[in-house]
Formats: structure tokens, C-alpha cells, sequence
């Protein structure tokens, strides 16, 4: 194990849902200050994992980007890099105000998908979709392979489960028992352009993972008690099966008009639009402490 | 002129993947081979490194994205198969997951061009020009099996991706003798000097080549041939100076598509350069789908043969400054 350092902090829940509040909240205003589309959608689905997964459940420090005993992320969904670099800012890594200032320009560490090689607190480029849980695949097998303990996790979307190296992989990660693997699926049920079981039959979703031989947790994924539990609780990263979390989400989830709304998938935020997304968040969110 | 080949014994490349591979991962406790369901010449290193083995099965994608989270920790990852699968079905993760963050992940693979009789699915005829378009890549193409052994070895140096074109590697005609040239990534071998014209190849051809080059001096024509095994980057400096040394005559000669392989490369240097040309005969594949049919008879149908060869090349040293 690393040394206390790399303890991730045991955040309360409470505590765990203001960050993820101050994460969509960023996020709105980045969406409102950048004159491009933001994938804002898939941002606000992934923004409660996201914050489960740097604050609570991975084992990481900002301070020592290159600590071997670090747990790895490969952000699968690539489409999500802001709300990962936002994610990572809200945990020490990045400084928000720099995403802010120089998302998209030319010349930014920050863009649509994110690049190792630009901004080294990543761990992969990624941003074609299906690429992410081979990458972790690799990366699972080199911890193993020199008997180290952290945890290689990747977060997918739903959607993106739909390319066929997906599932390659998945086979490769139980052939090979690798426990120290954790794939996390924002199962936000949503296409860019459909409803996913309008066009493709994900059904039976879970059954799916558990026939590759995968160890399969389900949860609320905008649940962070819930979350938290499930982080908790995986199984040691010497166990022999991979972890797939399926977390059920929301697109758009907390701005009520971009919810479920197929419009949101990308877009851009006018000044009005912003000021009403942030009454709709902060609406949203004095119900959730309620 | 001086010549620095032969046309001796056979020799598996495979073999010489299998051994180089073994030895190397005494040497580098980070290296690791995945294959996607082609390890029978891998037995080697799977039986000395199990652990730093993988057969994925048949998945390409997998293969290489696996090799890219590997290279991400730290090790250099070798993924071995067969070339017309890991160049297509697993092209974007070699430009994504491999070029883009630049990873030293050594592609090797066997069945480039017209090879091994097993129709089109199973030729790599595109794979150069496509790996050759990928930003970071090292591209290159080898007949001599033993010849294998070293640039591998000396890839292992290389801080980004390299591909490894062999034919079937089942059989291969050693052309050089060990320490008649110095193997260097990047550099042209020239095993035959002439000054009538060059005679550009690699990979497989080469021996081909060399075999039109001795007819050609039983007639007076004595044509430099060479090696250019590694088709990026590409080595301007010999392509220079045979501009020179051979009149600006120049036939290209590969197991490839004759648009977007090492005539294209030498084309493009060429052109950048300025250099005016007397004759430039490209021999590779026309845009066909080749059929069944064993590799001599697929080069001579497809017009690259080995007569082919000699007539393109009479044509090229009969090209005068007038005729340009």
C-alpha cells in the first residue's frame, strides 16, 4: 500500500455531495464562459462518479503525479474531459481558473478530449470511444505484473459499450483474473442522438458483464451514499475478477431543462441559459440536502 | 562493383522473432508480448516470461490497446500477428492509443504483400502507406531474417512505436552476412553499387532485386540496389546521393501498392528536393485485388516479377538526360 499520503480522503457523504455540486456548478459557468459546444450532458451524468472516484474511492495525490503506488484512471468516455479536469481541479490537481481561462484555446493542456501528452496529470489520451478499457486492460496487467497492489479504473459510458473492442477486453480482463481492475459505466441510457434502447438493445445490460465473467455491481449512480458504499466495498485488487459498476444516471441530471433531453448532448450556454441553469442546479441541489 | 550479399541459406524469421524476443526479455524485465492468437513462434519467450505473455485471442483492437496501457506503465510492449489484421482492424488504436501519446510499442508482424496464398483478406498491400501516414511512427519492411533480429534489438532503444513488416517469415533467404553492413534504423543498405541506375526495394524483393541486378551486369547494365528498410523516416541522404551516382535513374520495386509505399516516399523527396529525374519506374501492386497464387506468380501477373524487374530497369539505364 502507499503511504498515508496517498490516501484518498475518506470524505463524507454530505461533504461529498457539495463537491459534486461545486462540480456542476463549474462546469455551468465553464459551459457559459467558453464560446464552443461542451459535452454537458454526459458531463453532468458522469459529475457524481467522477467526484466519488477522485475524492473517495481512489487511492491518489495531486502532489505526486508519478507515484507507482498511485491508483490509475482512464477516462473511457473521453467526451468528458472537462468534467474530469474539473473533477481532478476540485481534488488539487489542476487549477480551475486555468481550465476556465484557457479551455479550447490554442495551445490549452484543456480541450474537448484529454491529452497525456499535453497535460501529464492524465494518465491516457483518450476520446475515441471503446478505447479506454484496453488501455486499463494493459495498464491492469503491468501492476499485476510487478505484484503491486493499486487499482486501475476506467469510466465508460453506456453507449460507448456498444464498440466491439469493448468487449474484447472485457474477455482479455477476465482471462487474465485481473481483480485490480474497475470498470465504471455511466449508464446514462442515452445515444448523441437516441434514446439507447430505441436504436440498440443494451438489455440485459448486467447480465451481459456477468456472462464475460465479470464481478457486476448496480447503483444509483447520482446516489452518493450509495456510490460511496459500492467504492468501499470492491473486492481486493488481488481478486481474480474485474469490476464493472454499472451507475445509473441522468443525462443532463441536475438542470432540470437538460435532463433526459436529447438537445443537451453538447451545447454551448448564453447568458440567460446559464443564469437559469444555475437556479435549476441550485434548486436541485437544496432538495437533495433537504 | 562491389557487392556485400549472398544468396545463401533459408531461414525462418519467425524463428529468429521467437529467439531475438527470448533473449531480449532476459535483458528487459518490462518486456511483454501480446499477440492476438498468432504466438506458435513465440514459444520461447512464453515458456521462459508466462507472465509477461498475453494471448488476447482474436482480437486485434485489444491486442494494441492493451499494448498502449502496458507502454503507459512503464514496459515495452511487443504485439506480434499477422500484418493485414493489426494495419486495418486495428489502425485506430495504433494512430490513437499508441502514435498520438507516442508509446514504444513494437508492432511485428508477418504477411506483408502478396504472400502466402491466402487471397486478398489475408495480403497486407496497404499497411505501409498507412502506417507510414501515422505521426510518430517508424516504419520498416525486412527480407533478411536475420537482419530482423537486429533492428528488433535496436528497437528496443526507441522511445516511440515502430512497425515490423516480414513476408510469412516461414522462409526467407538470408541475404547478408552478419557484419557485412551496419544495421541502423533509418539508414538505407546499398549490397550492390552500380552507376547505371538504383534500384529502390524492400523487404522481400530485395532478393529479387539483387537477382535482376546480376542479370542486368551480364549485359554491361550495372545497377545499384537498395535496401530501403526503413521507409520512415527515410533516408533522404542516400536517396541524394543515387540521384547522383546513378544519373537520376530510378526503378522502385516492392511488395506493396506500387501508389503510397516506398515509390511514394522516394517520390515525395524527390519533389520536395527538386531533384529532376531521368526515369523514375515504379513495380508494386496495381489497385487489384490479387487472387489466389503463389508469390512469384502473383508478382509476375501483377507486373513486378523479377523479368518485370530487369525490363524496367533496362528501360531506366537507357533513359538519357534528353528523354527526361
Amino acid at each position: 500500500m502507499g503511504g498515508p499520503v496517498l490516501q484518498a480522503e475518506r470524505r463524507s457523504v454530505r461533504e461529498l455531495e457539495g463537491l459534486a455540486y461545486e462540480l456542476r456548478a463549474k462546469l455551468l459557468r465553464l459551459c457559459g464562459t467558453y464560446e464552443g459546444a461542451v459535452h454537458i450532458g454526459g458531463d453532468l451524468s458522469a459529475a457524481d462518479l467522477l467526484t466519488a472516484l477522485f475524492q473517495r474511492a481512489m487511492r491518489v495525490d495531486p502532489g505526486d503525479l508519478a507515484n507507482p503506488a498511485r491508483d490509475r484512471f482512464v477516462l473511457s468516455k473521453g467526451h468528458a474531459a472537462v468534467c474530469m479536469y474539473i473533477a481532478m481541479a476540485i481534488r488539487g490537481f489542476f487549477d480551475y481558473d486555468d481550465i476556465v481561462a484557457t479551455y479550447g484555446q490554442l495551445d490549452s493542456a484543456y480541450g474537448m478530449h484529454p491529452c497525456k501528452v499535453q497535460l501529464p496529470g492524465v494518465e491516457a489520451s483518450t476520446g475515441s470511444l471503446g478505447h479506454g478499457l484496453p488501455i486499463a486492460v494493459g495498464m491492469a496487467l503491468g501492476a499485476r505484473g510487478r505484484g503491486e497492489d493499486h487499482r486501475v479504473f476506467t469510466l465508460m459510458g453506456d453507449g460507448e459499450t456498444g464498440e466491439g473492442s469493448v468487449w474484447e477486453a472485457a474477455m482479455a480482463a477476465r482471462s487474465n483474473e485481473l481483480g485490480n481492475l474497475v470498470a465504471v459505466i455511466d449508464r446514462n441510457r442515452q445515444l448523441m442522438t437516441s434514446f439507447a434502447e430505441e436504436r440498440v438493445s443494451f438489455e440485459p445490460y448486467p447480465d451481459k458483464w456477468r456472462a464475460f465473467g465479470w464481478n457486476v455491481v448496480q447503483v444509483d449512480g447520482h446516489d452518493m451514499a450509495a456510490l460511496a458504499d459500492a467504492f468501499d466495498a470492491l473486492p481486493p485488487a488481488s481478486s481474480d475478477r474485474p469490476t464493472v459498476v454499472i451507475a445509473e444516471t441522468v443525462k443532463g441530471k441536475g438542470v432540470d431543462f437538460m435532463e433526459r433531453n436529447l438537445a443537451w448532448h453538447a451545447g454551448s450556454l448564453g447568458a440567460e441559459d446559464l443564469k437559469r441553469a444555475i437556479v435549476a442546479l441550485e434548486h436541485a441541489y437544496a432538495k437533495e440536502i433537504d | 562493383m562491389p557487392t556485400t550479399f549472398t544468396f545463401g541459406e533459408m531461414l525462418s524469421a519467425r524463428s529468429v522473432i521467437g529467439s531475438t524476443l527470448a533473449e531480449l526479455g532476459a535483458e528487459h524485465e518490462n518486456l511483454w508480448v501480446i499477440t492476438p492468437d498468432i504466438g506458435a513462434t513465440l514459444v520461447e519467450f512464453r515458456e521462459a516470461f508466462p507472465g509477461r505473455f498475453v494471448d488476447v485471442g482474436l482480437a486485434e483492437q485489444a491486442s494494441v490497446g492493451i499494448a498502449a496501457g502496458l507502454a503507459y506503465d512503464g514496459n515495452i510492449p511487443v504485439v506480434s500477428g499477422m500484418l493485414p489484421f493489426l494495419s486495418m482492424r486495428a489502425l485506430e488504436q495504433v494512430r490513437t492509443d499508441v502514435c498520438y501519446p507516442n508509446l514504444p510499442v513494437k508492432i511485428i508482424g508477418t504477411h506483408g504483400g502478396l504472400v502466402g496464398n491466402g487471397g486478398s483478406t489475408h495480403y497486407a498491400v496497404e499497411d505501409l502507406a498507412l502506417m507510414c501516414a501515422l505521426t510518430n511512427m517508424t516504419v520498416t519492411s525486412i527480407g533478411d531474417p536475420l537482419m530482423v533480429g537486429e533492428v528488433i534489438r535496436q528497437s528496443m532503444e526507441m522511445d516511440g512505436p515502430i512497425y515490423i513488416r516480414l513476408a510469412v517469415g516461414k522462409k526467407d533467404m538470408v541475404v547478408y552476412e552478419p557484419g557485412a553492413h551496419t544495421i541502423e534504423i533509418g539508414r538505407g543498405l546499398v549490397p550492390r553499387d552500380g552507376d547505371a541506375l538504383t534500384i529502390f526495394t524492400h523487404g522481400t524483393t530485395v532478393a529479387q532485386a539483387l537477382e535482376a541486378a546480376e542479370r542486368l551486369a551480364a549485359e554491361g547494365i550495372e545497377a545499384r540496389v537498395v535496401d530501403m528498410f526503413t521507409l520512415k523516416p527515410i533516408d533522404e541522404a542516400l536517396i541524394v546521393e543515387s540521384a547522383r551516382a546513378t544519373g537520376g535513374r530510378f526503378v522502385v520495386l516492392e511488395d506493396h501498392l506500387a501508389y503510397g509505399g516506398l515509390a511514394t516516399r522516394i517520390a515525395d523527396v524527390v519533389a520536395d528536393r527538386g531533384i529532376r529525374l531521368a526515369a523514375f519506374e515504379r513495380l508494386g501492386i496495381p489497385q487489384v485485388y490479387a487472387g489466389f497464387g503463389e508469390d512469384e506468380q502473383l508478382r509476375d501477373k501483377h507486373g513486378y516479377g523479377l523479368q518485370a524487374t530487369i525490363d524496367a530497369a533496362r528501360r531506366a539505364a537507357g533513359a538519357s538526360e534528353e528523354t527526361r
